[in-house]
């Protein structure tokens, strides 16, 4: 048996979504299965397999140094203390 | 609401008693199945079954017309008939309680139904018509997958397997014969247009269908089988088979009715 990872389109300008995976054992019978495994409802009208181990990863070892760089999280957290600390300031009151 | 002729009717529910039989059995692998994704796809199979059961049914009761005092004649009618009054062929009925049974099973009824259905698309009865219609795009699914299976089996090099399929082969195929008998008065539809090809024709396909499949996938069949085969008319034994339920028919009936049982007149 082989897994294969399963991404669904919807008919429109939407992107194609993972949408789980499948044990099947050759290409044809993957595609046969995962038709009734996960398009029974025509929840796409397109889909792609991907065979799991044709998949190049990057885990999380590999990605887990640039978790540690607020410098570059710019969501406005630091402007916002700023300029709640002057607003209190100048109006002689506290927050 | 169209009014069947008595020809018509006797068509329909023997071909919605096959769908509905068939599709109960299957049903019976759900959580079974050798694999996750097997069992999800046998039993979306078996969901198809039903629902063609349900739309054959339907025009059967449609046709009855408001004269019916019973709440939900569909679900009454589909599973509250005395057995005898039911027209499905042996091959729909029997348990097949081993899974290269239900597989070899799944492949010689989907075979048949092909050509039931291709009878079926230009019937006089639009309705009918649109229903085959839709019902074949279903089938063209349901062919591959057991075309998939059989074919993997039978090019394993698997001998043990290929013995199994090869004897559930031997065992279901002289019952299949029974899908061709032909329902009461077939004559008189196929006279008003409401099927356009006979049991008899059909079966003579069918069997030419099911001889290439053992060809190509190189089956060892006994010579019993090839010569069954290679005849083109039903086996005289045949004859009959939609009008007596087979052995094991009651006990599975009971188990079907076993909800609807619990409160007839309920709505759900």
């Amino acid at each position: 048996m082989k897994t294969y990872e399963v991404f669904l389109k919807k008919a429109g300008k939407d992107e194609f979504r993972h949408a789980g995976a499948l044990d099947a054992p050759d290409d044809e019978m993957a595609r046969l299965l995962a038709r009734e495994s996960y398009v029974r409802r025509g929840e796409g009208a397109q889909m792609w397999l991907v065979a799991r181990s044709a998949i190049i990863e990057g885990e999380e070892e590999f990605l887990s140094p640039n978790f540690d760089k607020p410098h570059r999280h710019n969501d406005g957290s630091n402007i916002a203390a700023r300029r709640k600390r002057k607003r209190s300031e100048t109006e002689g009151f506290e927050a | 609401m169209s009014e069947l002729s008595a020809a018509a009717l006797s068509y329909l529910i023997a071909f919605a008693d096959d769908e509905h039989m068939i599709g109960a059995r299957h049903t019976s692998w759900i959580g079974m199945g050798p694999f996750l994704e097997e069992d999800l796809a046998f039993c979306s199979i078996a969901q198809d079954e039903l629902g063609h059961a349900i739309a054959l049914y339907e025009l059967v009761v449609d046709s009855f017309g408001s004269s019916s005092e019973l709440v939900t004649p569909i679900d009454h009618f589909a599973l509250l008939r005395p057995a005898a009054d039911y027209r499905s062929c042996s091959l729909a009925e029997a348990a097949c309680d081993d899974w290269q049974d239900a597989l070899v099973r799944h492949w010689l009824y989907d075979r048949a139904e092909e050509l039931r259905w291709a009878a079926l698309a230009d019937s006089s009865n639009p309705a009918l018509a649109a229903i085959a219609l839709r019902s074949e795009r279903e089938e063209v699914f349901h062919r591959a997958h057991a075309e998939s299976f059989m074919s993997r089996i039978a090019s394993s090099g698997n001998a043990s397997s290929i013995a199994l399929i090869t004897d559930s082969i031997q065992r279901l195929l002289p019952l299949g014969d029974g899908l061709w008998d032909p329902p009461d008065a077939e004559a008189d539809a196929i006279a008003e247009g409401f099927v356009t090809e006979s049991s008899a024709s059909m079966a003579s396909k069918w069997k030419q269908d099911i001889a290439q499949d053992i060809q190509k996938w190189n089956l060892p069949v006994g010579l019993e089988i090839q010569i069954y085969l290679n005849e083109a008319a039903p086996s005289a034994s045949s004859f009959g088979d939609r009008l007596q339920r087979s052995e094991g028919f009651d006990q599975f009936l009971t188990s079907l009715q076993a909800v609807i049982s619990l409160d007839p007149e309920a709505e759900w």
